[in-house]
This record gives structure tokens, sequence and C-alpha cells, in this order.
């Protein structure tokens, strides 16, 4: 099998983090493991060096102890103590947040983008709005939004959302200012509404930087669905795991749920990164880069004079 | 379509009837107080080439963009083909062609070149084939798949002069379009341009600071001078039409490139680049 000359920097950096992770391992678990020997602990080990890999509570698991976290957690895959529902039920808020997010981001930037002073009476709360901690807010908007029948994951996008919105609303105001003045002109030449002028001009403009927004969006989303599922009543998700297992200290499970999280990030961004492709194909042509496509655009010569 | 071409001896200030372009003691102050046109007087008739041509800051640019109505003048009265400018620019009475391509990048070349189509409201079947015929025109029509990157800077600016033709107006303005392009494919855009002016019959202004594409292209050179920003003259080009490569090597050619220099430097002493 050929070997994606992408996949060679990837392996060398997740051995490298592994080779610095192991001796790491063991400097912070041999004196834990050595004071459980001193104190008589029924251990299946002779010396701490050994205990270090073996400890039900260790500082930071081994290995072969993640390895087995993930087994134990992983499967069966539709059981509902396992990651995978749990996982599917947070991503599937963190994208519904998103989406809500979408929405409210486009029509903030384009009232930004239209009126000046509604961007300045705008922006203070935007800011504010984020600088005020999830964890605080989300149980107090899970209790508003009770008092209107509204539970279960619904909440938890919302509060996705609510993080979201402000990368996406910043993101898309800038792409909406993007055509050059030149550009405009053009379009004034031309008579255009102002209406066609965001058909043909600014919302094509802004796609590029929608879904850079997006990636930065859908970390932030998938972190307040989390964060809520945690700090309100959750019978599923990511966070009700973590929850859980930490009431219940189970330090390696901790772990396995922490690192299966950062998976799921990894797969969300890739998910708007396939839908960026797709959705762009003259910047797939470019490459994706303003600097590659200039370098092909002087390098190649004049065509027929 | 020719006899049109042949009327240089048209004076500046002279009151023609058939003016398509009227510039009536304009003059343009910006809010900062810079002069950027003062009393401005000039008539142009149907189907001529016309070079505004100057050094930076002297109000060439400024005129077109006025004549263009993307800004209005502090004082005098501006006529294009008998409406004002705002009213030739809302009856879509030229097409612009800016000093960058200007091209939309998510879309292909015979899709840029349908844009104003679009815009415009034409026929749904129709727009393909006008902007088909435009990049012929243009000699671009094996490249309508391909998207702007793709395409040289030279290629890019041919695009953006198909697009600016696309809706046949009588009026052509062009703000330096060929500045950004080195001096072989600039001379070649050049002919090709006399060419498509020959072919549409349209009036051109030519906003340019090359003294020897000026005096190449044109039926009028109008020479602008700076601080503040006026017309100094207008030099009347008579050299034959068609105008080939060779005709860059006449004597006329040197005699009217003096001519032009000559009235730049009497404006205010400043140097221009060639």
């Amino acid at each position: 099998m050929r070997i994606s000359p992408n996949l060679v920097p990837m392996l060398v950096v997740a051995l490298a983090v592994l080779a610095l992770y192991w001796p790491l391992m063991y400097l912070v678990n041999i004196p834990v493991a050595q004071r459980a020997l001193d104190t008589g602990a029924a251990l299946p080990c002779q010396t701490a060096f050994e205990c270090a890999t073996q400890l039900r509570s260790p500082v930071l698991p081994s290995p072969q102890q993640l390895w087995n976290g993930f087994g134990n957690l992983m499967l069966p895959l539709n059981s509902p103590n396992a990651i995978p529902i749990n996982a599917a039920v947070t991503a599937f808020e963190t994208v519904v947040g998103l989406l809500l997010a979408g929405v409210v981001g486009f029509f903030f930037a384009i009232g930004m983008v239209a009126s000046r002073a509604f961007e300045r009476a705008l922006l203070p709360w935007i800011v504010a709005s984020q600088t005020v901690p999830i964890i605080a807010i989300a149980p107090m908007l899970v209790v508003l939004l009770g008092q209107y029948g509204v539970q279960g994951w619904f909440p938890k996008a919302i509060i996705a959302a609510y993080i979201a919105f402000f990368p996406i609303t910043i993101g898309v105001a800038k792409g909406l200012k993007s055509p050059d003045p030149m550009a405009l002109d053009l379009m004034k030449t031309y008579n255009a509404s102002p209406w066609q002028t965001y058909l043909k001009l600014r919302f094509p403009a802004s796609v590029p930087y929608l879904f850079t927004a997006f990636k930065v969006a859908m970390t932030a989303a998938l972190i307040g669905a989390i964060v809520a599922e945690i700090s309100t009543i959750s019978f599923q998700g990511i966070g009700k795991m973590l929850a859980e297992n930490s009431r219940a200290s189970d330090v390696v499970a901790m772990w396995v749920i922490m690192l299966s999280s950062a998976v799921l990030g990894i797969l969300l961004v890739a998910l708007v990164n396939w839908l960026e492709r797709l959705l762009t194909p003259w910047r797939r042509a470019a490459g994706g880069a303003a600097v590659p496509a200039k370098q092909a655009r002087l390098s190649r010569q004049e065509g027929v004079g | 379509m020719m006899q049109a071409n042949t009327s240089p001896e048209l004076s500046a200030k002279g009151s023609n009837a058939a003016a398509i372009v009227s510039v009536q003691g304009v003059s343009m102050v910006f809010p900062n107080g810079t002069v950027a046109l003062k009393d401005a007087n000039l008539e142009i008739a149907q189907g001529e080439f016309i070079s505004l041509i100057g050094p930076s800051g002297c109000g060439k640019t400024t005129l077109l963009r006025l004549l263009a109505d993307l800004i209005q003048p502090s004082s005098g009265t501006i006529r294009i083909g008998g409406k004002s400018p705002e009213e030739a620019r809302k009856a879509r009475a030229y097409g612009y062609v800016f000093q960058a391509p200007t091209l939309m990048e998510w879309r292909n070349v015979l899709s840029n070149v349908m844009l104003p189509l679009e815009v415009m409201n034409f026929p749904v079947q129709e727009r393909r084939a006008r902007a088909e015929r435009m990049l012929a025109l243009v000699g671009l029509e094996k490249f309508a798949r391909h998207y702007p990157w793709q395409l040289s800077g030279g290629m890019q600016q041919r695009v953006s002069i198909a697009r600016a033709l696309a809706f046949d107006p009588q009026l052509l303005f062009m703000d330096e379009p060929f500045g950004a392009l080195d001096e072989i494919t600039r001379e070649n855009l050049n002919l090709e341009l006399l060419r498509l002016w020959r072919e549409t019959g349209k009036t051109i202004i030519f906003v340019t600071h090359s003294i020897p594409e000026a005096v190449f292209l044109s039926t009028r050179i109008v020479v602008m001078t700076p601080r503040p920003g006026k017309i100094e003259t207008v030099i009347p080009v008579d050299l034959p039409q068609p105008r080939t490569f060779e005709t860059r090597e006449t004597t006329r050619f040197f005699e009217l490139a003096t001519a032009v220099r000559e009235a730049l430097r009497k404006g205010h002493g400043y140097e221009v680049t060639e």
C-alpha cells in the first residue's frame, strides 16, 4: 500500500507525542505506586516501576490502560453507556447549534454591513455575550427554556449556538465587506439594485470567510454542547459521560472520553473542510490559497495576443 | 462606421450638436479641499477614440468617474447622449473597464461576461449567445470554462473588456486598463483594442499615462496637468487608420509624441513616465 506523503509528518508527530508521554507517565505514577506499595495495598505487582502502569487511579494512565479503556467504552456500539451513541448525540447538538448560529450570525452580519449604526449598537452586546462564562449561563438558559417545555437535546444545541454565533457573525460581516471598491463600482455601473449587489457580489465573496468562521465556530459549538451537558441534567452525550465518570473518579475513563471528544472535534472540522471543497470548486482549482494562484497566473505565458 | 473617426479637427470647446459626451465648466472639489478638476470643457463626437493623459493627480480618472456617475461634480454640466450622467448610467449607456480586471473569482470566464446581462435581466437564452460572441470578439472563446486565476493578466483584462461590451453600450470608458501589464502584452492589446473599436464603432474614452499608448490609440488626446487638475490642451492625432505595429515607427508618430510631451511639460514641468 502506498503511504500518502501527508501521513508521514502526522505519524512522526504522533510518535513524538507518545515518546514524550511514556517517560512522563512513569515520572508522575512511580511515587504514587511507591506509596501504594508502602501502605501494603494488594497490588498484582512487586516494584514501583511495574505498578506505575497498573494503578487503579493513575495520575496519567498508561497507553495499555487507555487501550483497554477504549475497548470497554466503545463497545457494544449501540449501548447507551458507550461512547458511540453519546458522541453521536453530542455531534447532533453541535451541528444543530452551528446551523442555528449560522442563521443568526448571517442576519446580524447583514445588519452590521448594511448599517454602521446597527453595528455600533450591536457589537458591544455581542462581545459581552461571549465574556459571560458558559458554565454559568448554561443552567439558567435550561431553566428558562424548561419554562416553555423545551427539554432534552434542544437546550444544548441552543447553548452551542450561543457561543458559535460570535465567530460566524464576525466572519460573515468581514466576508460581506470583502469585495474591493472597484467591484462595487462595477455593480454600480450596471445600475444593480442593492439586492443584486448582495446576490451577485457580496454573498459569493463571503463564502470562503463563512467556511473559515464555521471551522472556528464548530470547535466552539462542540465545547458549548459538552459544557451544556455537564452543567445541566443530561441523559445522553459526551458531557454526561464526563460528569458520571468524574463523580466515579474513573481517571482512565475520563481520559478516554476526553480523547474521544477530541477525535469528534477533528471529524466535525473535517466535515466542514469537505463541504468547503465541495461548494467552492473555484478555490479547489486554485489550491485553496491566494498565493499559489497568483504564482500560477504569473508563471503562465500570455495566450494568443 | 468609419466616417466619425476622421473628425480630429473637432475643437475642444466647439459646440457640436452631434456630441455624445459634453463637459461644460466642470469642477470637482473633494471634501478635504483638493481641487481634483478645475473648469473642464470637452466635447466628444460619436465614434471617437479619446485618450485622457497626464501625471498622477491631474484629474483624468476623476473626469472619467464623473462621466460614469460614480462621483458627482461640484459644479458644471455633463451630458452623455443628451442625458445627465445618472440617467445615462441607469440607461446603461456605457461599459466601464477598471484598472484591475475585477473578475468574480467564483465565476468562470463565460459566466463573468454574463454578469451584466444577469443584472440587467436579459432573456436567459440571449445571455449565453451574447457572452460567447463577446469572448470570440476578444479571442478567448476557447477559455470560456476557465476560472479567472487560470488566465494571464492580459487575458483577464480582455475578459473584462468583453464583459463591458456584452450589453452593447454606446460608450466604453477605460481607466488605465493596461497599466499593470508588461510592454509586449500592452502593445498587443492596444492593437486588439483598435480592431475592436473599428469593428464595434463604439466611442472610447481611455485614461492612460503612457504617451506612446495615447498617440497610437487615439483620434484626439486630452492632455491634463495637475495642481489643480485641468485640461491643458487637446491634440488631434492624424495618423492614418487602420494603425499597425509599423505606425509606431513613423516620423509623424514621433512628432505627435513630442507634441504631447511638450504639452505635459508646459502644464507644470512634471516629467511623465512612459
